[in-house]
């Protein structure tokens, strides 16, 4: 690593007033740093470096500003590094302000940033705290839900940005606010096509949304209405009966031909939990039976190839068409469960990751051999063709 | 009202004036009850406006409508006399008249946009109550260009859209008005009604495509059942005729089959009887048998096309000879069926122990209304030798 006469020579170039090509130089030495832990690691040392980096960011030069902005996305995927960005170089305010301006171009950089610098509980907290002093939760879901907001940024990280935040209860219930139309925004966007991180985390924050239980009655009522949109996604082509179409929710009825399923498995893990997680309540239980949820699952757990989710999907299944629970075990989230049987669940849960982890090996080694075999034939069959050629 | 004096111009005329009230009664008193009427005459007290204000029998009340219409006064007084006005004829259910006095405060041009805009935002609401919503839509939006975060405007400019079920435009007004009153109850259950009707129209969209597709798959299934069978079918003359289920604009049928278009099949018969295919992919046509002896006819609603023609006389004629059969002489086994061809002007004959099938495949059977029909004459009968005279024939 740089010695300190040498860190200190780097600082001097990265003034303002330093010549174009020395500042980009600089610049682009330190983004190799920032790409590997050693070089984070140097980085937090040195908070005078990085203030200086986060004030080239108004630099005259795109590059530069590009270059800087790449820097700190990398940085903040550290979470060793939190602590000195936000505080040392205090960047959040800064951040957040640029944010709300529709033609700010590196608005994008920015939601990234504050994704990373949210994923973890520490952090999260003070990125949410410093939001609600600048612009506050409800413009940043409003700027979200606008279509063609920044003309030169997609804004598609604000998903998982919006996702981390819901850890914490605060944001979760200012997102549940039932006196005003927040959630309801959100929705439409669990079938967003044109991009997966912007879905993928809007139905993060479903999901986390859905560990209060106490909303569960209020989520699924039509002031909300949550379950179509998060069954849509996982709703196919498959033609149902005329009975079961009539007993489904409106819009998860008579869908088209080419009706696909969400492509993305992790997604498609986080809808059945979020679904899971809505039958803790017994009200939340009746109300997915009375929809007719099973049939749509049904058809689901029959297409869905991915081991980890099909587990997911079978749990839910099990409560769908389950009795219910005995009395004082109605909401499965309030059920005190003694320690050695939460020992038990423990480990039985750690031996069904194993042999999942196994299935999905032993299904990689099968199409590998397929694979091979297959190389193999149409070699020989080459093979063939060429002896043919010489005789 | 108390009578008056009389008229004294000396100075003690008032001292006389006051002494008789001693000697005189109170004329004309309110009593129990006239008092309520005769309060309702004042126009201080009155608890509703007159229908029209008579100057006779409110003088006082004229005045003051002419005080308040009267050109002198400035067309911002003018109009927020018209808009209270309106605000009163409002009150009592009189929307028409509402609607006049608004848009009268409006015509005045006074240049107060706030004034306006509330007088288009009652105008509105008027319009609303009498059920003109594009009337009252119109005013909203209009209002709401003066005022775009003006509540009332867009409360009002939502629930107009759900009545004229164009729910996405509703939901827009709401997501608007949410923005700037993001709290408020109504709007916030306008924004889930509009809601749940565009998605439950969305679905009746997608069931009435589904249902479509079905009709159009079944009907596509029968033409291709009938063009492989090598049946032709009878194009109308009229070409520029529509029917009922004419499919010309249909989408991805092959060129074959829009040859063989439905108008072909389309039923003359007031049945509206049509081929249909069973479920075990047998066709069943609508057949007429003409009697042109007797200028009858029988028409069979479903004649399987592997039936032969002897199965369906035999019912008809087996057990008994219908009314009109004076001379008794339709039974089964003197039965000859023929066929036209118009083109060629002939006549074929069919045996009757051929299925239907078998015929309707003949090369020149062609099915005209999408209804075969066949003449039956008498073998032997002087009709037939009369009928059959002329006319080209081929038999069996």
């Amino acid at each position: 690593m740089l010695s300190d006469s040498e860190a200190t020579e780097l600082l001097s170039f990265l003034s303002p007033r330093t010549r174009p090509d020395v500042k980009g130089q600089a610049t682009g030495y330190i983004l190799g740093l920032s790409g590997h832990r050693d070089g984070c690691h140097f980085c937090r040392s040195k908070p005078d470096l990085l203030k200086a980096l986060f004030t080239l960011t108004s630099d005259p030069s795109i590059a530069i500003v590009k270059d800087c902005y790449h820097i700190f996305i990398n940085l903040s995927a550290d979470e060793t590094l939190h602590q000195v960005l936000v505080s040392d170089v205090n960047l959040l305010p800064a951040l957040l302000k640029n944010l709300q301006d529709p033609e700010y171009p590196f608005a994008d950089q920015i939601c990234t940033i504050l994704s990373n610098l949210s994923r973890h509980e520490k952090t999260c907290k003070t990125v949410f705290k410093v939001l609600q002093e600048e612009l506050s939760l409800a413009q940043l879901v409003e700027i979200f839900c606008t279509e063609g907001f920044n003309k030169q940024a997609k804004l598609h990280y604000l998903g998982p940005l919006l996702s981390n935040l819901t850890q914490l209860p605060e944001a979760r219930n200012y997102i549940l606010d039932k006196d005003r139309c927040v959630v309801q925004r959100l929705l439409p966007f669990t079938h967003f096509q044109a991009s997966v991180v912007r879905r993928g985390g809007v139905i993060g924050t479903l999901r986390n949304c859905c560990f209060d239980h106490t909303h569960h009655e209020w989520l699924l009522s039509e002031a909300v209405d949550i379950l179509p949109f998060l069954l849509l996604p996982l709703a196919g082509p498959e033609e149902l009966t005329d009975e079961e179409n009539e007993g489904l929710p409106v819009d998860l009825q008579y869908l088209p031909e080419d009706k696909e399923r969400e492509e993305d498995p992790d997604i498609r893990k986080m809808l059945v939990e979020t679904l899971l997680l809505l039958t803790a309540t017994k009200t939340g239980r009746k109300m997915l039976k009375e929809k007719s949820v099973y049939p749509i699952i049904r058809e689901f757990h029959r297409w869905e190839k991915d081991v980890h989710v099909g587990a997911a999907c079978e749990k839910l299944v099990q409560v769908l068409i389950g009795d219910e629970p005995e009395k004082g075990m109605e909401n499965l989230m309030e059920v005190e469960i003694p320690e050695d049987v939460q020992v038990k669940l423990k480990e039985a849960d750690m031996r069904e990751e194993q042999e999942l982890e196994k299935e999905q090996e032993r299904i990689r080694q099968e199409e590998e051999e397929e694979e091979k075999k297959e190389r193999k034939a149409a070699e020989e069959t080459e093979g063939e063709q060429v002896t043919g050629l010489i005789r | 009202m108390a009578s008056t004096g009389v008229q004294d111009d000396s100075d003690d005329g008032m001292d006389e004036f006051m002494d008789k009230f001693k000697t005189q009664r109170y004329k004309n008193a309110f009593s129990e009850n006239n008092w309520e009427e005769e309060f309702n005459k004042v126009p201080m007290f009155m608890k509703t406006a007159p229908e029209e204000i008579d100057p006779q029998q409110y003088p006082e009340l004229a005045c003051l409508q002419a005080i308040i219409h009267d050109e002198d006064r400035s067309p911002e007084e003018q109009a927020q006399s018209l808009k209270d006005e309106g605000n009163v004829f409002f009150k009592e259910k009189k929307y028409e008249k509402a609607i006049l006095a608004y848009s009268a405060g409006l015509k005045k041009k006074c240049g107060d946009q706030e004034l306006d805009m509330m007088l288009l935002t009652n105008r509105a609401a008027a319009h609303f109550h009498l059920g003109n919503m594009r009337s009252a839509f119109n005013d909203a939006a209009a209002a709401k260009k003066i005022k775009p975060d003006h509540l009332k405007a867009l409360i009002r400019g939502a629930q107009c859209c759900i009545e004229l079920r164009n729910y996405a435009e509703a939901l827009q007004w709401c997501e608007e008005g949410l923005k700037a009153h993001p709290t408020d109850k109504k709007l916030l259950e306008l924004r889930a009604a509009a809601d749940k009707h565009k998605r439950a129209a969305d679905r009746d969209a997608r069931k009435a495509k589904a249902k479509e597709k079905k009709l159009l798959g079944a009907k596509e299934a029968l033409l291709a059942a009938i063009k492989d069978r090598g049946i032709k079918l009878l194009q109308p003359v009229k070409s520029g005729q529509r029917g009922s289920d004419s499919e010309d604009e249909d989408k991805g049928s092959s060129a074959a089959i829009s040859q063989l278009s439905l108008d072909g099949l389309s039923s003359q018969e007031v049945t509206g009887a049509q081929v249909f295919l069973d479920e075990q992919g047998s066709l069943h046509w609508p057949v007429l048998f003409l009697y042109p002896e007797h200028q009858q006819s029988d028409f069979i609603s479903a004649f399987s096309e592997n039936n032969c023609f002897s199965d369906h006389l035999v019912v008809m004629f087996g057990e008994e000879l219908p009314p009109w059969d004076t001379d008794r002489k339709y039974q089964p086994q003197n039965l000859q069926l023929y066929f036209e061809d118009e083109k060629n002007e002939t006549l074929y004959q069919v045996h009757p122990e051929t299925s239907l099938l078998k015929v309707l495949q003949h090369k020149r059977f062609f099915v005209k209304g999408g209804t075969p029909s066949f003449i039956v004459l008498v073998n032997g009968s002087s009709f037939r030798k009369q009928f059959l005279t002329g006319k080209k024939t081929q038999g069996l």
